[in-house]
């Protein structure tokens, strides 16, 4: 006697069978949470020292400079300039800017000047939704001058914006 | 009679079990220890009430429930939680069920109208049947819709009253046209289906295309609420300088600057296009399961030709809005980079990376799925095998794409293994995770697809046309070139820049569509009134075919409910993008897996409840009840014959 599977019962295996099959592909890829980035805290003694670790935290935190755009020490197809030597380089890159013009134009205007090979699409970093306020931007100016330059950046330096 | 004594007998202890407990219940609170009598009798003397130190605990609980809450000013809730489940994942699930059986709404009579009108224009009665049976699965999945519509409204105002408040302070102005809207939508909804055959067809095409005029705008309204959350504002060149600035809908503390703006934000409309185009796929796909449960149902051939039939036209029309699906899919993600980078690039190199090569199996399943239902359909007619020879090489192209779709470029590897590559990418396959790849793999799938169709329109049919041999020729050179092009643009893409390869998308997408679009046109006078070698003979198909479909249905279904996680996920901790951070403890995003879970149990729930509309609607095909005409006292009349 052949055995045969009633219809209702293989449509609810059917069901069951391919939402486990697609769940199961969702289990085993990478498994990753994305939290708010945690707060930094700027205080007034902070050294230019400090402000090139608090910048390395923002770059890669609430900054989202090294989540998926800009890179440091890659070469390839980029999406965006990488960043290793940038503190070197930064007062050659637009005539009459110096170095610190320059970083500050490219966090406060990054439209003003595109590199060239690079399309346009960074946002300015004191905006929504990344909003970093001036201090903390002072503190990803630092840590891009450590960069291959020397970092001179303090919480009192005039950035002109 | 049996099973009638047992349900029966079921009620009876049931209700005696009630009964009982509420007896007993009472008979131990009547009998719960008191204080001796000689001290109740002084205490009534005294005017104090008799409490037992159970009634005494109670009230004091009271008391003091009472005391606190007369102590606790009054505060405005943030949010509220669910119990076990979150707030969020209530919110999730509801919104996904809606949107699914809204999305069915919609699309269904879009293309029962085009089915009707087809049968207009033709003078075929089948077309307005088979119209009529889909528009049968509208007035249940109607309530349904609006069920899980008010289910997610009062769960949005419980559970994130202070940012629905802030959602309402920003679109209150467009509540009344929504209600005012979806209150003419029952009015045309209900009277297309109960005015079937009651009205003449011009006056009943009419309602049809009203009904999705109405439906239509229903949807925009609502895309607006949501696209705003995502992108609050619009891009517009506003110093001149060439490059779009960003303008924002509401100000910084997010008081409403213009309303137009919000509504007619920067992803509103790619939103648009894209779902009407997923809500027919989608659609067509539901139907054509119903029509497969039907067909499986079924007990004459003559039902199983009807529900065959259905079931192809069903499915045509979910391929034929899939192949274009991929396209509007880029234009959305295209717009979603172009408003925001870093929305782009979260959405495509950061946490959801991943998702998409769920994605890419999700589709390739819809792809190999509905060439197999095309290929089992070449049964129908005689004269198939000459082009069978034809599909493993289709097969083959087909498994190819999908294989290189879903590589992901760094793979999930061992530490070993890491070191034996010589990092998380494979030195080789990874070249196949890049989108240069992906996108060439997608185009040949639409390809191959849209060849199988041809191949299936062809099978039993001779072209009688004088220029069939170039004309064919020519179809066969308009595809060659398509996918020659794609191929040089996909391998092109290595050798150039970012910026430069992002842009090759382009003119692959165009190509594709150039070529579906030529092909079509040459294909349609190449085979008008061609010599057919034998009846298409409905019915007569395997019924693992029928299974085929309710499997791409599912896999729709689930592949909505993914891309509805990457959409609002994207988001990430702002529940309106840059504006309105969400402070709850649910304010991240939750990794693939547990949104997978998410998507299943809500792809259960829908499936769940769209085999109780496939049920309601095949009971109108049931016949009659009628008391005494036979059997234990109940019979049945044919339908239309109820006394």
């Amino acid at each position: 006697m052949k055995f045969s599977v009633p219809m209702p019962l293989r449509l609810v295996l059917l069901v069951l069978g391919t939402t486990a099959f697609y769940m199961y592909l969702g289990q085993i890829v990478p498994q990753k949470e994305s939290h708010p980035p945690p707060p930094v805290l700027i205080n007034a003694e902070m050294t230019t020292e400090d402000l090139v670790a608090v910048g390395a935290e923002l770059a890669s935190g609430k900054g989202q400079c090294l989540v998926g755009c800009h890179t440091v020490g890659q070469s390839g197809p980029l999406r965006y300039p990488d960043l290793d030597g940038i503190g070197g380089r930064a007062a050659t890159q637009v005539d009459g800017l110096s170095e610190l013009e320059y970083l500050a134009q490219s966090l406060y205007e990054p439209a003003a000047f595109i590199v060239p090979g690079f399309a346009d699409g960074m946002q300015a970093i004191n905006q929504p939704p990344i909003n970093l306020s001036d201090d903390e931007i002072k503190a990803v100016i630092a840590w891009l001058q450590s960069l291959g330059g020397t970092p001179n950046v303090t919480l009192d330096t005039d950035l002109g914006y | 009679m049996t099973r009638n004594r047992i349900l029966f007998g079921i009620g009876v202890l049931a209700f005696v079990s009630v009964i009982v407990t509420v007896r007993l219940g009472g008979f131990l609170v009547d009998n719960e220890y008191r204080q001796p009598d000689r001290q109740v009798a002084a205490q009534e003397e005294l005017g104090e009430a008799e409490l037992t130190p159970r009634q005494q605990g109670i009230a004091d609980e009271q008391a003091a429930d009472e005391a606190e809450a007369r102590a606790r000013p009054y505060e405005e809730a943030e949010y509220r939680t669910v119990p076990f489940v979150g707030s969020r994942v209530t919110v999730w699930v509801l919104a996904q069920l809606h949107l699914l059986f809204a999305a069915f709404v919609l699309a269904v009579p879009l293309f029962a109208f085009i089915i009707e009108f087809v049968g207009y224009v033709k003078k075929e009665e089948r077309y307005n049947k088979l119209a009529y049976e889909f528009t049968k699965l509208l007035s249940v999945s109607f309530s349904m819709t609006a069920t899980f519509g008010a289910f997610l409204t009062f769960a949005l105002i419980i559970l994130y009253p202070k940012f629905t408040n802030y959602l309402m302070h920003i679109f209150s102005p467009t509540f009344l046209p929504y209600v005012l809207l979806f209150f003419l939508e029952a009015l045309f909804l209900y009277s297309y289906y109960y005015g079937w055959g009651k009205f003449g067809p011009k006056m009943h095409l009419f309602l049809g295309f009203m009904l999705n005029v109405v439906g239509t705008a229903i949807m925009f309204i609502a895309n607006a609420w949501l696209t705003f959350m995502m992108s609050p504002g619009k891009r517009d060149d506003i110093d001149g300088d060439g490059v779009p600035d960003f303008v924002s809908a509401v100000s910084e503390s997010g008081a409403l600057l213009s309303l137009r703006d919000a509504f007619f934000n920067f992803t509103w409309m790619p939103i648009n296009i894209h779902r009407i185009i997923a809500n027919v796929a989608f659609g067509g796909s539901i139907a054509a399961a119903y029509a497969a449960f039907r067909y499986l149902q079924a007990k004459t051939d003559e039902e199983r030709a009807h529900f065959d039939w259905m079931g192809y036209v069903g499915n045509f029309v979910a391929i034929i809005a899939f192949l274009p699906l991929p396209f509007a899919g880029y234009y959305l993600a295209a717009e979603i980079y172009a408003f925001s980078q870093t929305l782009g690039i979260q959405m495509m190199g950061g946490t959801f990376s991943w998702l998409f090569v769920l994605q890419a199996a999700l589709i390739g399943n819809l792809f190999l799925g509905a060439n197999y239902y095309l290929w089992l359909g070449m049964g129908r007619m005689e004269g198939g095998v000459h082009f069978q020879k034809f599909i493993k090489w289709l097969l083959i192209a087909i498994a190819l794409c999908f294989a290189v779709w879903a590589t992901p470029r760094y793979a999930i590897s061992s530490v070993s293994e890491i070191a034996a590559m010589g990092g998380s990418s494979h030195p080789q396959l990874s070249y196949l995770g890049q989108m240069s790849a992906k996108n060439t793999a997608v185009n040949i799938l639409i390809l191959s697809t849209y060849m199988s169709f041809l191949l299936y329109r062809r099978t039993g049919r001779q072209s009688i046309h004088p220029y069939r041999q170039l004309l064919t020729r020519a179809q066969a050179i308009v595809f060659s070139s398509a996918a020659a092009l794609v191929i040089f643009y996909g391998v092109y893409g290595y050798f150039v820049d970012s910026a430069t390869r992002i842009r090759f998308a382009i003119p692959q997408v165009y190509s594709v569509l150039a070529a579906l679009v030529v092909i079509t046109v040459i294909d349609l006078p190449l085979y008008r009134n061609a010599a057919q070698s034998g009846e298409t003979k409905w019915g007569r198909i395997p019924a693992v075919s029928q299974y085929a479909l309710i499997f791409i249905a599912l896999s729709f279904t689930w592949l909505m409910g993914l891309m509805g996680y990457v959409r609002s996920g994207l988001r990430q901790e702002w529940h309106v993008y840059g504006v309105i951070l969400d402070t709850s403890p649910d304010a991240y995003t939750p990794n693939l897996g547990f949104a997978t879970q998410v998507v299943s149990v809500t792809v259960l729930i829908f499936f769940g409840l769209i085999g109780v509309v496939f049920w309601l609607s095949s009971l109108s095909g049931k016949k009659d009840y009628a008391p005494g005409a036979a059997g234990e006292g109940g019979g049945r009349l044919e339908g239309g014959q109820a006394a």
